[in-house]
């Protein structure tokens, strides 16, 4: 409880901050404030696949059906941000390229990763019996996660794109104002512990329905 | 069951020969990938009519014509055992990474008839410009290997789920997209005259570490 009592008034402040404190960069003008929701977004995709590929060696390596119900969950989770960071970049892009969709190398690789997860749930959905389902979604996952280094890191570094430099840029520093850079840790802070909240919620529930079933 | 040492490879040979022998018998995935493969260059070059001075255009329909035949048919490896309920005698006698890999010979067996066929017919239907053979032979032999190793893992997972036939196609393409995405960036490189170093590295890296992860993951594909 205090958790998310907690999560709900940082994210607030920080959110108030990035729009009353926070200047603006001058490219980006009245846009930059995507920033602030778009790149933790992103960011929480990235942890919730990885966080789905662990819990499935996990489940493959100790044969617990908790560390499945983890998995599931990350890849629900991730799914979510996923949207909400394929929409946000997309709203941006609107105003910044002109339209919403360009099939730059990053739109292309978030829209691959929203594929993966996609993916992922439709096969669990379709295995019957929770040992099985977990176990062959399990070797998917981990499959999968195999496209997600060259979908994030090296595609939108290898094709010519027109998105601003991912916070670690090639040159590896961090170029953003001080107050914008407070913010921006803060948003990404709280995204993540939203995330690990939401992520215990939807494992509780897992595990209740399962108790339930049997 | 024999899993490891000196018996490990005359398991998978032995596997090889009989998937071989199973599909010239049928003809039935090689059928249906070549008519799907041709049908759907007809398609194309119906459509879209020759294009010999738009390579980018080339390199995408090339790369989606052979991406969709082998997604049409790739699954029939492991379904065909699972309809037949003939999995359980395999693995009586094979382990699961001996039959995946004989598998996995096999689909990279298909994928070159297919390409054989489909590759020269594009060319020809499409008026193509000359192509540069060791950089256009790289890239579609690692992009082969990419999707052979893709398709037997994948294969293996659909053919113990319940609507096979259609979820194979969806749950595979995420898993190739990065194939196709640098495959039709190397195609269209080698056609510009740039060079194809790049692409083929990715789509290297990108099939050794696909095979890889495959290589610890088959013997978790069956277990009851």
């Amino acid at each position: 409880m205090i958790w998310r009592w907690g999560i709900f008034v940082w994210i607030a402040a920080a959110m108030a901050a990035a729009f009353l404190w926070a200047p603006l960069v001058p490219v980006l003008q009245e846009t930059t404030r995507v920033l602030y929701f778009h790149i933790p977004a992103a960011w929480v995709t990235v942890i919730a696949l990885g966080w789905s590929m662990i819990q499935s060696v996990l489940y493959l390596w100790k044969r617990d059906l908790r560390h499945d119900d983890h998995a599931a969950a990350a890849a629900e989770l991730g799914l979510l941000f996923c949207v909400a960071a394929t929409v946000s970049g997309s709203l941006w892009a609107k105003s910044m390229w002109g339209s919403y969709w360009n099939w730059d190398p990053r739109e292309t690789s978030i829209f691959f990763l929203l594929l993966i997860y996609g993916a992922y749930l439709a096969l669990r959905g379709s295995l019957e019996g929770d040992e099985k389902r977990a176990r062959l979604s399990a070797v998917y996952s981990i499959a999968a996660f195999v496209a997600v280094p060259p979908l994030v890191f090296v595609v939108p570094r290898l094709y010519s794109t027109l998105h601003p430099d991912p916070i670690l840029n090639a040159s590896g520093r961090v170029d953003m104002d001080p107050t914008i850079r407070l913010c921006f840790t803060a948003m990404l802070v709280g995204f993540t512990f939203l995330f690990a909240w939401l992520q215990s919620l939807r494992v509780r529930v897992s595990r209740l329905e399962r108790r339930l079933a049997t | 069951m024999p899993s490891d040492g000196s018996r490990s490879w005359p398991a998978v040979w032995a596997i090889l020969r009989k998937e071989c022998r199973s599909e010239w018998r049928t003809r039935y995935g090689l059928n249906a990938a070549l008519l799907f493969a041709v049908a759907s260059l007809t398609a194309v070059t119906f459509a879209a009519g020759r294009l010999p001075d738009r390579p980018d255009l080339l390199a995408a329909l090339l790369w989606i014509v052979l991406l969709f035949a082998a997604l049409s048919s790739m699954s029939h490896a492991f379904v065909r055992e699972t309809e037949a309920h003939t999995l359980l005698f395999l693995r009586l006698v094979a382990s699961p990474t001996q039959i995946a890999l004989g598998k996995l010979g096999f689909n990279l067996l298909f994928l070159l008839v297919v390409e054989a066929v489909t590759v020269p017919l594009f060319l020809l239907l499409t008026g193509a410009p000359p192509l540069r053979w060791a950089a256009f032979g790289a890239v579609l032999g690692l992009g082969t290997l990419a999707l052979a190793a893709s398709s037997t893992l994948v294969g293996a997972v659909i053919a113990q789920s319940r609507n096979r036939g259609a979820l194979f196609a969806a749950v595979s393409l995420p898993l190739l997209l990065p194939v196709l995405a640098s495959g039709v960036a190397g195609t269209r490189a080698q056609w510009d005259g740039l060079p194809v170093a790049a692409d083929a590295r990715l789509l290297g890296s990108y099939a050794v570490a696909l095979f890889a992860v495959s290589l610890l993951l088959y013997d978790h594909l069956w277990e009851e």
